[in-house]
C-alpha cells in the first residue's frame, strides 16, 4: 500500500515539520510512504491514499490543503480552529468570494454578512477576536475521507460539526530524550519551569501572579520562562508592577535549543502549562514532560484535561484560578512522594501512549483502513445484494430496509 | 433460562471448539437449563467473505422464536459472535486470528493489496463493535485474551473450558507418545514425527484429521517411521480414552495455540505432557518439570523430550498426577455459574 504524505517538513520550524520528522522513519517501516514534494498540486501516480498533515498557519499549509481540496484523503487535524488558515488561503490571495463561502458554509447569511464586513476592513479580522466561533474547519472536513485528531475533544469537536465519516485518536508522539546534561541554572527551591511561547493564551499573566503567592511561603522559589516572548505581554512591565526581579526570582530564557529544552524540563520540580482558551491543539511540550517524568501543571481545558489525573494537576480556568494555581505548586513543591509518583506515571504514559512507534501503529490502521474501504464495501454489499436478489427481495421489499440497518451497524455502506 | 449457544460451522471440521459449544449446551441442560446450539456454515475466504459470512450472523433473529423469548446467547468463536441480542455473552475461542497474530505469517490469509489491508481492518472493527455490544466478555485462555487486549484494547475475564467427557484413566505408561488434534500446520505435528525419527526407541501415536495429514504421512514414510508411528484419524471417545490410558505422554505444541483442550484430557489420564515455549495456551497449564515438559520449538527438543521422558517413568507418573490434581480443579459448576452471573 503506497501513500502519499503531505506535510510541512524541516529546515521549516514548525511543530508540525517536526512532528513528521519524528513520524516518518517509523512509519516507513510499515507502509510504503512516498513524502510529497513542497508545492505539489497532487498526489503522484499510483498512491492509494494521500495523508494532508494540516495546521492553522497559511505559510506552511496553504498548498497542503489546495492539494487535498484537488484530491481526498486523510486529514490529520492538529488545530480545530483554521480560520488563520481560511482567511490566509482566501483573502490573503485576494479571494475575498472564497472567503465568504466558507463562512457561509459555516455561519449562514450571518457568516457571509461578517466576512463582507472583514473584507471591507470596517471590523477586526474574525481570525484575531472570534476564530473560535467561527472555526472554518469544513474547509478541511468537506474533502476528508477520514480525519486523525490527537484528543477526545478534538474528536467531539469534529462530530459536532457534523462529520460524519471516520475518526482516529492518534496521540502525540514523543521524540527520544537526548542524555541528561546540566542545564546550567542557578540553584532555586523549588524551581517551577513554563516553556514555550510566552503569551496571554498561555496564561502567563495568571502564572506570574500565582508565583507571587507562591514566594510567601517559599521565597527561595525560582520560576524559568522559556521561549519566544509576545511583545502584546509587556513581560518587563509585568514583572516590575509584580515586584520580580527578572535574574533573581525569574529567569526569562528566549528560544532554547531542544537537547536544553529537555534539560530544563529534566531540572525543574514543577512545570506549568496552562492554555486558554485552547485551539483544540495538544502539547508537545507537555508531553516531553510527561517523558522525562516532571510532575505537570495545566489548565482544565481541551486535551489537557483528558490527561490522568495521575500524571498533571489541573487547573480550571475560573476566578480563582491564580488562587488554585498557588495552592497546586505549593503543594507539590512540599510533597516530594506526590512528585516522585506523578513523575513515574508520567513516564509510563509516555511509554504506553505516546511511542513513536504505537503511533504509527495507529496511523498505519486508519490509513490502511481507508485506502481499501470503498473496494470492500462494494464487495460485501454485492454479496449481500445478489443473496438478496435470489431470495426474491426486490428494492422496495420491507427486509430490504433491515438489511440496510444491519449492514450499518457492522460499519458497511454507513 | 433460555440459552442459545452460538457457534460458526466449517462443514466436515470438527475440533475443540464444537466440542466445547456441545458440551456447554448439555451442562446447562443438566442445570435445567433450555439451551440449543446454534450454528451457521462458516468460510472465511477469499478476499472479504469473511464479512459477508459474519452478517449471516447479524441477520439472525434470536431475540425470541416461536412467540418466546431467548434469555440469553452465549456466543464462542468468530463470526459467531457478531449476532445481535441484548444478553449477550462471549466466550470468546478465538477471533479470525488471520486479521491478527497470524497477518503477515506463513498461515497468512491478507495480502498487501489495498482490499486485503482494509478487509483485515474492517474485521478489527466489526470485532470491536460486536465484542463491546457483549454484556460480559470471557476468553478461554489467558492467551485469548492477551490477543484481544494487544490488538483491540479490550478487557476479557479468562474463564478455562473444563475437558470433554471420557472415560479417563490411567492403565499404563506405554511405549508411545500420543498426539491429540486436527492435523493442520499450526499443530506442528511434523516435529514430533522428526522427534521420533531421531529416536529409534520412540513411537507415536497420531489422533485427529485434517488438511495437513498426508503431508504428515509422506513425512513419516520419508524417515521411515512404518510401525513407530500410527495415523488413527479420528477415533470415538472410547479410542480415545483407551490411548489416553496407555500412553506414555501427550505432545501438544501448536504455534500459539488458544487454549487447546488436550492437556488438560492428558492430565485427567495422568499423562503428562510435552509442549513448546511458544504454544501460547498450553503453556499456561503445562509446567515445566511438574507437569511435563517445555521445551524449545525443534526436533531435536522434542526428541530430548520423548527421550527423557521413556527414560524417567517415575517422573512421568509424578508429573501427570500432579496434572490431574489441577485438572480436577476445572469443573463446569464453576463455568456455567460464571457464565450466567449478572
Amino acid at each position: 500500500m503506497r501513500v502519499a504524505y503531505f506535510s510541512p517538513l524541516p529546515p521549516d520550524r514548525s511543530g508540525i515539520a517536526d512532528y513528521s520528522a519524528l513520524l516518518l522513519p517509523a512509519l516507513s517501516e510499515r507502509i510504503d510512504v512516498k513524502v510529497v514534494r513542497r508545492g505539489a498540486r497532487r498526489p503522484p501516480f499510483r498512491t492509494d491514499v494521500a495523508l494532508y498533515q494540516v495546521g492553522n498557519n497559511p505559510e506552511a499549509h496553504d498548498w497542503i490543503v489546495r492539494a487535498l481540496r484537488r484530491q481526498s484523503g486523510v486529514v490529520v487535524l492538529h488545530d480545530f480552529v483554521l480560520h488563520h488558515l481560511v482567511a490566509g488561503m482566501t483573502l490573503g490571495t485576494g479571494d475575498r468570494r472564497a472567503y465568504l463561502t466558507a463562512l457561509e458554509r459555516e455561519a449562514g447569511v450571518l457568516g457571509r454578512m461578517l466576512g463582507h464586513a472583514v473584507a471591507d476592513g470596517s471590523i477586526a479580522p474574525l481570525w484575531e477576536t472570534r476564530a473560535e466561533e467561527f472555526p472554518l474547519v469544513h474547509w478541511v472536513l468537506d474533502h476528508a475521507e477520514g480525519v486523525i485528531v490527537h484528543s477526545g475533544y478534538v474528536e467531539w469537536r469534529v462530530r459536532a460539526a457534523g462529520y460524519t465519516g471516520p475518526v482516529w485518536r492518534v496521540p502525540m508522539p514523543v521524540p527520544p530524550p537526548p542524555p541528561a546534561r546540566d542545564p546550567g541554572l542557578p540553584q532555586g527551591a523549588p524551581l517551577i519551569g513554563s516553556l514555550g511561547h510566552l503569551n496571554e493564551a498561555k496564561r502567563v499573566p495568571q502564572l506570574l501572579e500565582a508565583f507571587v503567592l507562591l514566594r510567601q511561603t517559599r521565597p527561595e522559589a525560582l520560576l524559568v520562562l522559556a521561549g519566544w516572548t509576545s511583545p502584546r505581554l509587556a513581560l518587563d512591565e509585568r514583572l516590575s508592577r509584580l515586584g520580580l526581579e527578572r535574574g533573581r526570582d525569574v529567569l526569562v530564557l528566549d528560544y532554547v535549543p531542544e537537547d536544553r529544552l529537555w534539560n530544563l524540563i529534566r531540572r525543574c520540580d514543577v512545570c506549568v502549562s496552562l492554555r486558554s482558551p485552547t485551539m483544540g491543539e495538544t502539547s508537545g511540550m507537555v508531553v516531553r514532560m510527561l517523558a522525562v517524568g516532571t510532575p505537570v501543571v495545566v489548565s482544565d481545558v481541551g486535551w489537557f484535561s483528558e490527561l490522568p489525573d495521575s500524571v498533571a494537576a489541573k487547573v480550571p480556568v475560573d476566578r480563582w484560578e491564580v488562587e488554585t494555581l498557588a495552592a497546586m505548586l505549593d503543594l507539590l513543591a512540599g510533597d516530594d512522594d506526590l512528585r516522585r509518583r506523578m513523575g513515574e506515571a508520567g513516564r509510563e504514559l509516555a511509554r504506553s501512549h505516546h511511542a513513536v512507534g504505537h503511533v504509527a501503529d495507529l496511523y498505519t490502521a486508519a490509513l490502511e483502513e481507508v485506502a481499501g474501504r470503498d473496494e470492500v464495501e462494494l464487495t460485501v454489499l454485492r454479496d449481500v445484494a445478489q443473496a438478496a436478489g435470489e431470495v426474491g427481495l426486490t428494492p422496495d421489499s420491507a427486509e430490504i430496509e433491515t438489511l440496510t440497518k444491519r449492514l450499518r451497524e457492522v460499519g458497511i455502506g454507513g | 433460562m433460555r440459552i442459545a449457544v452460538c457457534l460458526p460451522q466449517v462443514p466436515f471440521a470438527r475440533g475443540g471448539a464444537e466440542i466445547l459449544a456441545e458440551r456447554l449446551v448439555q451442562e446447562l441442560q443438566a442445570r435445567d437449563h433450555e439451551a440449543t446450539l446454534v450454528t451457521v456454515p462458516f468460510k472465511w475466504y477469499p478476499g472479504t467473505r469473511a464479512l459477508s459470512q459474519a452478517f449471516l450472523w447479524r441477520m439472525l433473529d434470536l431475540e425470541e422464536v416461536d412467540g418466546r423469548p431467548i434469555d440469553r446467547v452465549i456466543a464462542t468463536k468468530f463470526p459467531s459472535y457478531v449476532v445481535r441480542h441484548p444478553n449477550k455473552i462471549v466466550w470468546l475461542v478465538h477471533q479470525l486470528r488471520q486479521a491478527y497474530d497470524l497477518d503477515r505469517t506463513e498461515f497468512r490469509q491478507f495480502g498487501e493489496r489495498p482490499l486485503d489491508r482494509a478487509t483485515r481492518r474492517a474485521l478489527h472493527r466489526l470485532d470491536r463493535l460486536a465484542l463491546g455490544e457483549a454484556r460480559r466478555v470471557f476468553a478461554i485462555s489467558r492467551n485469548v485474551a492477551d490477543r484481544l487486549e494487544r490488538y483491540l484494547g479490550m478487557q476479557a475475564e479468562v474463564l478455562v473450558p473444563p475437558p470433554q467427557n471420557l472415560a479417563y484413566r490411567c492403565d499404563e505408561y506405554g511405549d508411545f507418545i500420543l498426539s491429540v488434534g486436527r492435523l493442520d500446520r499450526a499443530k506442528r505435528v511434523d516435529l514430533l514425527l522428526e522427534a521420533v525419527a531421531g529416536d529409534e526407541k520412540a513411537k507415536a501415536v497420531v489422533v485427529g484429521d485434517g488438511p495437513d495429514r498426508e503431508r504428515l504421512e509422506r513425512l513419516a514414510k520419508s524417515h521411515g517411521l512404518d510401525g513407530r508411528v500410527r495415523f488413527t484419524g479420528h477415533v470415538d471417545g472410547a479410542a480415545l480414552a483407551d490411548l489416553y490410558a496407555g500412553c506414555l505422554g501427550v505432545y501438544y505444541a501448536p504455534i500459539d495455540e488458544d487454549f487447546g483442550l488436550v492437556p488438560y484430557e492428558a492430565f485427567l489420564a495422568e499423562k503428562p505432557v510435552v509442549t513448546t515455549v511458544d504454544a501460547g495456551g498450553p503453556t499456561e497449564i503445562v509446567v515445566d518439570r511438574e507437569s511435563g515438559l517445555v521445551c524449545s520449538p525443534s526436533a531435536s527438543a522434542v526428541r530430548e523430550a520423548v527421550s527423557w521422558l521413556a527414560a524417567h517413568r517415575d517422573e512421568a507418573q509424578r508429573w501427570g498426577r500432579h496434572g490431574k490434581s489441577l485438572a480436577e480443579q476445572v469443573t463446569w459448576n464453576a463455568a456455567v455459574e460464571r457464565l450466567l452471573g449478572s
